[in-house]
């Protein structure tokens, strides 16, 4: 914060922030007063068959309440069963069950937070067999019948491309128009296992090429949309990382000739 | 076809190394499926064993990388994470460790625990702005020994057998590491996390022991009487206190009454 690097806006996990106070909750406080924020949160595990977790709900309202940010997100993830919290973003087959379920959940956090919420585009190792939907219908059904916004993974997308034969460019097309309000980057790791190589969703190293062509592609879909660049394991100089958020940048405003 | 609360089951299942329920779900497209969900067990571990690393370093420091490992996993299995939240997971680590080092010679682990446990909830808690020692001063003679000290959230009271603050400063990031004599006796700790970051305190027990019995909501009357605190280091105890910030309310039984 000291060198107030030149970024338009933060983003911070959401369930880092729900403590009465210390060290941390006082430098978002101090982080906030510099730039617009982002709460991102990754335990809410939306698409759990369990009962939804109203006191992690509720602390996600208060969090909300106390940082007043401009975007709140979750995922379209599960991440819970039989009481047992897994604390990882697990991924839902596509199905008409899944949508409805899923999107009554995110409606409950809606109406509990008072707002709109962004949903986030899963990276995934596996797919299922029951999904009878692509997963651009999927989440498009969801947008549909909750009224929630896309924030667009797009490293995700990418990865899921490689992971389990996602089509990229189709899934970015075929979006809803207006749905996408965030877009996240962020770099990918590669791991063999068995006769192929996985990509894993690590953040853990600079947006590849194809990413980057990939995020080129998204913006001049949906737009100039708020782009965040995630690097949180193996993290580099500020420098790097700010200069990551400015190659989007120059990307965006090549496109669309203002800030995003 | 399963239902999607089938599918989590059987998920679930997987994550704790029982996938053969659901493999026929899952397109392998050149991957075992196993390997596939394998993938996905390992990152529900690694995010487990992260929180404990993050909340209990000096415990790993001392104990090594395999057998803090071995700790977690034991742990694991009978401590499922309850919450989305992963802070709180390490809550029972400091009772598991005591339990698994009963009668082993290493009790002082679960103590060691126990003290960075305090400091993980001290640094989580709110600071309240303390008050001068010159509120007691509104206080009348006959009225002290009924008065109540509120303290500081973060506030922790922490008691070994073993000179536990001297581990734990032994192995902060910045020391040496240096096996520290643990026959040199017991310490009594207070944590607490105000504007100028973590502070930890040793104190003597029956000072320890009376900030504890005001912590538990005891009056000064009786928090000395419970404590063996001689009253002419009364003073000097109440002094420390206030002058540590640690004082955030006084209320005496006339207070109380008229409210």
């Amino acid at each position: 914060m000291r060198e107030r690097p030149a970024v338009g806006w933060i983003e911070a996990h959401t369930e880092n922030y729900f403590h009465d106070g210390g060290p941390q909750v006082r430098a978002l406080e101090r982080a906030r007063e510099l730039y617009p924020l982002s709460l991102h949160g990754v335990g809410l595990g939306l698409g759990s068959t369990d009962e939804l977790d109203r006191s992690h709900l509720a602390r996600v309202r208060r969090a909300v309440d106390r940082f007043a940010p401009a975007l709140v997100s979750e995922h379209a993830c599960w991440g819970s069963h039989g009481g047992e919290h897994f604390n990882d973003l697990l991924p839902l087959p596509y199905t008409d069950e899944a949508v409805r379920h899923l999107s009554r959940r995110i409606e409950l956090a809606q109406q509990e937070l008072g707002r709109q919420i962004l949903i986030e585009n899963l990276s995934c190792y596996l797919s299922f067999r029951s999904s009878r939907l692509t997963e651009w219908e999927f989440l498009g059904a969801v947008v549909a019948e909750s009224g929630c916004g896309l924030l667009l993974d797009v490293n995700n997308a990418y990865v899921n491309s490689v992971n389990v034969g996602l089509d990229a460019r189709a899934f970015v097309d075929r979006l809803p128009l207006g749905s996408v309000q965030e877009i996240h980057l962020a770099g990918h790791a590669r791991r063999v296992v068995g006769e192929r190589e996985l990509l894993l969703d690590d953040h853990g190293s600079a947006v590849s090429q194809p990413v980057w062509q990939l995020y080129e592609h998204a913006i001049r879909r949906h737009g100039a949309v708020p782009t965040l660049i995630e690097w949180d394991t193996n993290i580099p100089e500020l420098s790097v990382l700010v200069g990551e958020a400015a190659r989007a940048q120059r990307l965006m405003e090549a496109l669309h000739g203002l800030a995003a | 076809m399963a239902s999607l609360r089938e599918i989590q089951s059987r998920f679930a299942a997987a994550l704790h190394g029982q996938p053969d329920d659901l493999l026929e779900e899952i397109p392998g497209d050149g991957v075992d499926p196993a390997g596939r969900l394998q993938i996905y067990g390992n990152n529900a571990r690694a995010m487990f064993e992260g929180a404990l690393e993050r909340t209990y370093p000096v415990l790993r420091r001392r104990v090594g990388d395999d057998y803090f490992r071995q700790l977690a996993r034991s742990y694991r299995e009978r401590h499922a994470s309850p919450s989305g939240d992963l802070h709180w997971v390490g809550r029972g680590f400091p009772t598991f460790v005591a339990a698994t080092e009963a009668d082993t010679g290493y009790a002082w682990l679960a103590d060691l625990a126990a003290l960075e446990w305090a400091c993980e909830v001290a640094l989580n808690a709110a600071w309240v702005t303390p008050l001068a020692v010159e509120s007691l001063a509104a206080i009348s003679d006959e009225s002290i020994a009924g008065t109540r000290l509120e303290l500081q959230p973060s506030l922790a009271c922490v008691s070994s057998p073993f000179p536990i603050l001297e581990v734990w400063q032994a192995n902060q990031p910045d020391a040496s590491g240096d096996a520290v004599d643990l026959t040199r006796g017991a310490q009594h700790v207070l944590v607490c996390c105000g504007p100028g970051g973590l502070g930890l305190l040793a104190v003597e027990r029956d000072a320890f022991e009376f900030i504890r019995a005001l912590q538990e909501g005891a009056s000064l009357g009786a928090a000395v009487d419970n404590s063996g605190l001689p009253l002419d280091e009364l003073p000097g105890v109440l002094g420390m206190i206030f002058q540590a910030g640690l004082v955030t309310g006084v209320a005496s039984v006339a207070m109380e009454n008229e409210r």
